[in-house]
């Protein structure tokens, strides 16, 4: 019997962090006026009225310092922005991001500084041309060369390079698991600097890069003052900002909260862990490239001092304080915590002393809380994570109820156009098997799960796969799957060989399938968990997702056309709940659900595993009905079933497995009165009472 | 002296950093074995330690290297060190658990590492802040007995002690594992939690035991830092604790032989690689060994099948 | 309605030892066990029958209370004790031998005995139920120092077996002890359950292979999706063609 200690398909997913039930209990007043600024009419006003005053800042306070310092916390606003998309959006720890922070204003320091000054030679006349290089000469010998690429180019060179080292550091480290990824990404965050401060040629070491060039907008200078920098990084941000909420809101944004639900499920449902998780990174470090080349060439010089392990943490609090996930979240959280270092803390500093003074206690005349801000991170870490996890500003907002009406609508089956439309779009040969399954076989220790199981299953029809507690049943799917890799055997698709390919592959081969514990995303709402099934079929990435072409549109305006066409099979017990939270759906819904999210992937083939578990005669008749329609309209259906009238009514051939072996196999009625099938059942007996089983 | 007298000298180093690096690996792998958890507080359990042993030396009339003693009184003195360290770190360490990390216990995903990484922090700064930014010189009675030979090799007698004290302590910790009730209860937790409980093994009791025996030889290691180098500083957890990290990791997170093989191993790397490479370069070694374990083989070289968090 | 034998075993059944009250367990938003009323008198074997997903397994974590009832009371020895912790109800004498053994496989045999007595602190009785716990196993005793996850399917059995009889328990829970054996080591165990039940311990077993657990069981109940739908004595339920049907899933209860 297979271990369920061994098999981690067997283990239901525990909720993620933020879970919605907490949204939904604690009614403070920060998410209630943010709930309200939320709602979709008035963000714009609301955004526009924030970006006006931004835009002000400077004209009203003319101070010198402060602009310097909000320009500055606009740099880490930005951080904390690209962080968001890999911890937030994708769900993966990383320690060490402040490495590509490095990376990206070392970039700008070798591109456009007097740092690295290779000898002058006739390699570099061309760029010269181009603007791109300076000849210097000072007296005789061929003299160096003064690289001085704009800034503006800089900017999309560095974020490249950002990218590609987190493509590179990914590779090999993303498949790890979430605790191990943070340590490496930690000892990575750890490495960079040590590199930087000890490769004086490219970085200057910890004296500093060498006079970087400021930017140069149509002739007009940055200089060293800060106004330029601080309308720049507003521009930036803006940017940003941008870019995020529509990654987030796009298919590329869906998969990945998917993967952060539940990795297996969303691979199971067609996601490329690997690819998203490796577009999360390489994009999350762009942002940092971006951000680096920015604050470099503001400060017009780098030190390693500065990208070292306490900013990769810092950012990090900024994203915990604000709320993991949550666009405007992690901007808050940046905002409050820079300018709390920078503004704040020393006027609070101030008056405790003269607390302090006042009441004579001298711990509180000498505290200086600006050395203390450390302190203050930890303190922001531990109490977040144990009373608030969402942070501030939680990624969702919660959920309008149903009507009255809504909730006490009457259950209609299905509706009647549904019928018409087809579930796939493969020709398939109705004279050959669907599916052909060869000796598939796969052993657990010493335990034969699946023991060299035959199949055949034509087009068009149901197969019903029954058998004891530890038969192998859910084996067997996860084998078909890819979940797991057989140990022998072959599974053969309309002829083609899809024997252990990744499970995302086999969904975009056309089997799709449920599980037996239910594995929806729980904290996405209904539509998303159906659209998930539709991203196998539709292929927007990163720049469809920014730019929103005309394409893009319509790609997804079509994947929520067929979403919706496909949850209208099960009537109105599911489209009225589109943007209801999975977790708060009934749990005969829920089971619905998968079956939806499964049917959007446009598979030939539908695996389902003990789809009328937990439901009452009832729904489990209407079910029943359904998978039978389905059936009609062109999928083919293998099925795990444990109730024996269910398997009678629709299954046109049934399988018995015992101890992974294929014991029977025949029609309904045939392995009904199948003397082995009962003793599986009802167990071996001993002589003695098997001697009595047969006088009576 | 010749090539192996340096090298004879550099494996003495590299063994006494090693059975810090051990004692300190320890209690992080105990941890991780029994709830799965990455406790990055532990590291500045060792330092607070090293500031605990510190004050306890001064309250007993030693501040600075000046006052010496030999023989009885000094095994004596430094007895109830160790035990007035072993016993504040390990109420420390009782403490983390209850309060801030117990609450946690069934969350999943990054909130408890997260979480550890703000104690750490907190310790951090609440050293920094309380006893300054300065080294401390350390208040140590060990005498400056060395002996030298084979022409240029020496070998201290505070790092005899040193060995003798870690080797005690952690044969003390295998025996206590592997022989007496609790510490076959803590086996069994490790092994599978929900048969523990079903035979009437708390899980509660069990966790604050391994976070007390964890933090104790946290805060030994911490003294034995200070009486080594005579000095401390709020650094130390951040030097100390990154190599520690990698010796467990080395050894197979969740396993004891593991942890104790690889503080060694880690010890000499850094004492080896600082004489024949560079001790600029001694950081990205190890941080390097680390990822290469983590990517090529997790489980570490003792380890067993890592555990199931997916 | 539950077709009861129960109103004509009662006057013959003796006092309970374990009982369930109109429990109701959920997962979520599952119901899982609806309403369920069992006893386990003191000296039967009682087992509970079902298919697959009947709720079996929920029962047995009720019982140790791994998972809490919603409603209903669950009583032992004449007390609540919904809300008593895990290691409570062991020391109270209940002691379980979970489905798929759960053994500590890096330990060896001895130790994982040991364990079982974790809860005890009365040497002489430990050690003269170690005895009788080679007694009952003999093939136990020739593999104390073995590392138990080493041992075949059917030995560890006999550990688990044994584990839990070193808790010297009044109330021994078996959840599908023959699961993964061959049958002859199933013929052994049934065998063994009856001589501990005949020396004294009450026995609460869920099982699959309703044939052997009739063969040795006083009483039974048989679950379909999570309701009680047939009960009464072994006899009159080993002859019942409704048991059958009950199993594949055709009684609408």
């Amino acid at each position: 019997m297979p271990n369920p200690d061994l098999d981690p398909t067997e283990v239901a997913p525990p909720p993620s962090m933020g879970h919605p039930h907490e949204l939904a209990r604690g009614h403070s007043w920060i998410p209630a006026i943010l709930g309200r600024a939320k709602s979709k009419m008035l963000r714009p006003y609301v955004f526009g009225l924030i970006l006006l005053a931004a835009v002000l800042f400077p004209y009203v306070d003319g101070n010198e310092g402060d602009i310097d310092a909000a320009a500055n916390a606009l740099a880490f606003a930005m951080l904390a922005l690209g962080l968001n998309i890999v911890v937030g959006f994708a769900g993966l720890l990383d320690l060490g991001y402040a490495a590509f922070f490095a990376i990206g204003a070392y970039t700008y320091g070798a591109l456009s500084s007097y740092q690295i000054q290779p000898e002058w030679s006739s390699f570099w006349t061309p760029f010269q041309w181009l603007g791109l290089v300076e000849h210097l000469q000072s007296g005789a010998g061929a003299g160096v060369v003064h690289l001085d690429v704009s800034f503006w180019l800089a900017l999309p060179i560095a974020a490249l390079v950002a990218a590609f080292s987190g493509v590179l550091f990914g590779a090999p480290t993303l498949r790890l698991k979430g605790d191990y990824l943070a340590i490496v990404t930690l000892g990575f965050g750890e490495i960079v600097p040590i590199v930087a401060r000890n490769t004086p040629y490219i970085t200057n070491g910890a004296q500093g890069l060498n006079g970087v060039t400021t930017p140069n907008l149509f002739g007009y200078n940055f200089g060293v003052l800060s106004t330029p920098y601080y309308y720049l990084g507003l521009a930036l941000i803006v940017v940003l900002i941008f870019v995020s909420t529509r990654l987030k809101y796009s298919r590329v944004g869906r998969a990945w909260l998917a993967i952060r639900e539940d990795e297996i499920a969303a691979e199971a449902m067609g996601v490329d862990r690997t690819r998203l998780k490796l577009l999360a990174f390489a994009l999350g470090a762009s942002f940092a490239g971006v951000t680096g080349t920015f604050y470099v060439a503001k400060l017009q010089t780098a030190t390693p001092e500065m990208f070292m392990f306490p900013v990769s943490i810092m950012v990090l609090v900024m994203i915990v304080l604000g709320g993991i996930g949550s666009v405007a979240g992690v901007v808050v959280g940046a905002l409050i915590l820079q300018l709390l270092q920078s503004w704040f803390l020393q006027d609070l500093t101030q008056w405790i002393h003269a607390l302090g003074n006042l009441t004579g206690i001298a711990f509180l005349q000498t505290v200086d809380l600006v050395q203390s801000i450390e302190l203050i991170f930890g303190i922001i870490l531990v109490v977040m994570m144990l009373y608030r996890r969402q942070g501030i500003i939680p990624e969702r907002a919660s959920v309008t109820a149903l009507t009255y009406e809504q909730q006490h609508a009457m259950p209609s089956p299905q509706s009647v156009e549904s019928d018409l439309v087809p579930l796939h779009r493969r020709a398939i040969d109705p004279h050959k098997p669907l599916l052909v399954i060869k000796g598939l076989a796969k052993s657990f220790g010493g335990i034969k799960a699946v023991d060299r199981v035959d199949l055949e299953v034509a087009p068009r029809s149901i197969v019903a796969i029954i058998g004891p507690n530890g038969s192998g049943k859910t084996t067997f799917f996860n084998l078909i799957t890819g979940l797991i890799e057989p140990d022998g055997g072959k599974v053969l698709l309309a002829g083609e060989d899809v024997t252990g390919l990744k499970p995302h592959r086999i969904v975009s081969k056309g089997i799709a399938r449920t599980f037996q514990n239910l594995r929806l995303f729980s904290n996405m709402t209904l539509m998303e968990n159906a659209l998930v099934g539709a991203h196998v079929r539709t292929s927007t990435g990163a720049l469809g997702a920014i730019f929103r072409f005309q394409r893009v549109k319509r790609e997804e305006e079509a994947a929520r056309a067929r979403a919706l066409e496909i949850l209208r099979i099960f009537g109105n017990r599911l489209v009225p709940r589109l943007e209801h939270l999975a977790y708060s759906l009934s749990y005969a819904n829920r089971r619905r659900l998968e079956i939806a999210r499964a049917l959007v992937s446009e598979p030939v083939l539908l695996l389902l595993d003990e789809p009328t578990a937990g439901m009452n005669p009832t729904e489990t008749l209407e079910l029943t009905n359904q998978i039978r329609r389905l059936c009609d309209r062109g999928v083919t259906v293998l099925m795990i079933e444990h109730k024996l009238d269910v398997v009678n009514k629709i299954a046109d051939k049934v399988i018995v497995l015992d101890h992974g072996e294929k014991i029977a196999e025949g029609t309904p009625k045939e392995i009904h009165s199948n003397k082995e099938v009962l003793r599986a059942y009802l167990g071996r007996t001993t002589g003695v009472v098997a001697a009595a089983a047969i006088a009576s | 002296m010749t090539q192996w007298d340096i090298l004879l000298q550099q494996v003495i180093n590299g063994v006494s950093l090693g059975a810090m690096y051990s004692l300190l690996a320890l209690g992080f792998t105990m941890v991780y074995g029994i709830i799965e958890l990455i406790n990055f507080a532990h590291f500045n359990v060792f330092m607070v330690g090293s500031f605990i042993a510190m004050w306890a030396l001064v309250a007993m009339g030693f501040a600075g290297q000046s006052h010496v003693l030999h023989g009885l009184p000094l095994i004596g003195v430094l007895a109830v060190a160790f035990l007035a360290t072993m016993l504040g770190t390990g109420i420390l360490g009782v403490v983390i658990e209850r309060f801030a990390l117990r609450p946690l216990r069934n969350v999943s995903g990054t909130a408890p590492m997260i979480t550890t990484i703000g104690l750490s922090y907190i310790l951090y700064n609440v050293i920094l802040l309380g006893a300054g930014a300065d080294s401390k010189n350390y208040s140590n009675p060990m005498p400056n007995t060395h002996w030298d030979f084979l022409g240029g090799v020496t070998l201290r007698l505070r790092e005899v002690l040193l060995w003798v004290v870690s080797l005690v302590l952690m044969v003390a910790l295998h025996y206590f594992v592997r022989h007496t009730k609790m510490g076959k209860a803590m086996q069994a937790m490790a092994q599978d939690q929900e048969a523990a409980r079903m035979v009437g093994i708390d899980v509660d009791r069990v966790v604050m035991l391994t976070f007390f025996l964890g933090s104790a030889l946290a805060g030994a290691a911490g003294l034995i830092f200070g009486l080594y180098y005579n000095y401390t500083s709020y650094l130390i957890g951040y030097k100390a604790g990154l190599r520690a990290f990698t010796a467990a990791v080395l050894g197979g997170i969740g396993n004891i032989p593991g942890a104790m093989i690889g503080g060694v191993v880690i010890g000499l790397i850094e004492s080896l690689g600082g004489q024949y490479i560079a001790v600029r370069w001694t950081d990205v070694i190890i941080f390097s060994l680390l990822v290469l374990v983590l990517v090529l083989r997790p489980t570490g070289l003792l380890g067993r099948a890592a555990p199931s968090k997916s | 309605m539950p077709i009861s034998g129960e109103q004509q075993a009662s006057s013959r059944r003796p006092p309970s030892l374990l009982e369930f009250d109109g429990v109701n367990t959920y997962y979520g938003e599952l119901h899982v066990l609806k309403s369920v009323d069992y006893r386990v008198g003191n000296g039967e074997i009682v087992c509970l029958l079902g298919g697959n997903a009947s709720g079996k397994s929920t029962t047995m974590k009720t019982v140790l209370g791994i998972v809490k009832p919603r409603s209903g009371t669950v009583s032992y020895g004449g007390e609540r004790i919904n809300d008593l912790s895990t290691a409570d109800r062991v020391r109270r004498g209940i002691a379980p031998v979970p489905e798929a053994r759960r053994l500590f496989p890096r330990m060896t045999v001895l130790e994982n005995l040991e364990l079982g007595a974790f809860t005890r602190d009365d040497t002489a009785g430990i050690e003269a139920d170690m005895e009788r716990v080679f007694g009952l196993f003999p093939r136990v005793k020739e593999r104390l120092r073995q590392q138990a996850g080493t041992l075949s399917g059917g030995e560890q059995q006999m550990v688990a077996i044994g584990r839990a009889l070193m808790a010297r328990p009044k109330l021994l829970c078996m959840d599908e002890p023959s699961m993964g054996l061959s049958p002859a080591f199933v013929e052994q165990v049934f065998d063994i359950i009856q001589e501990i039940n005949r020396q004294g311990t009450s026995i609460f077993m869920v099982e699959q292979n309703a044939n052997m657990a009739l063969s040795i069981a006083d009483y039974g109940y048989v679950l379909q999706t999570g309701e009680v739908v047939l009960d009464g004595s072994a006899k009159s339920l080993r002859d019942n063609e409704m048991v059958q049907q009950a199993y594949l899933g055709e009684v609408k209860a």
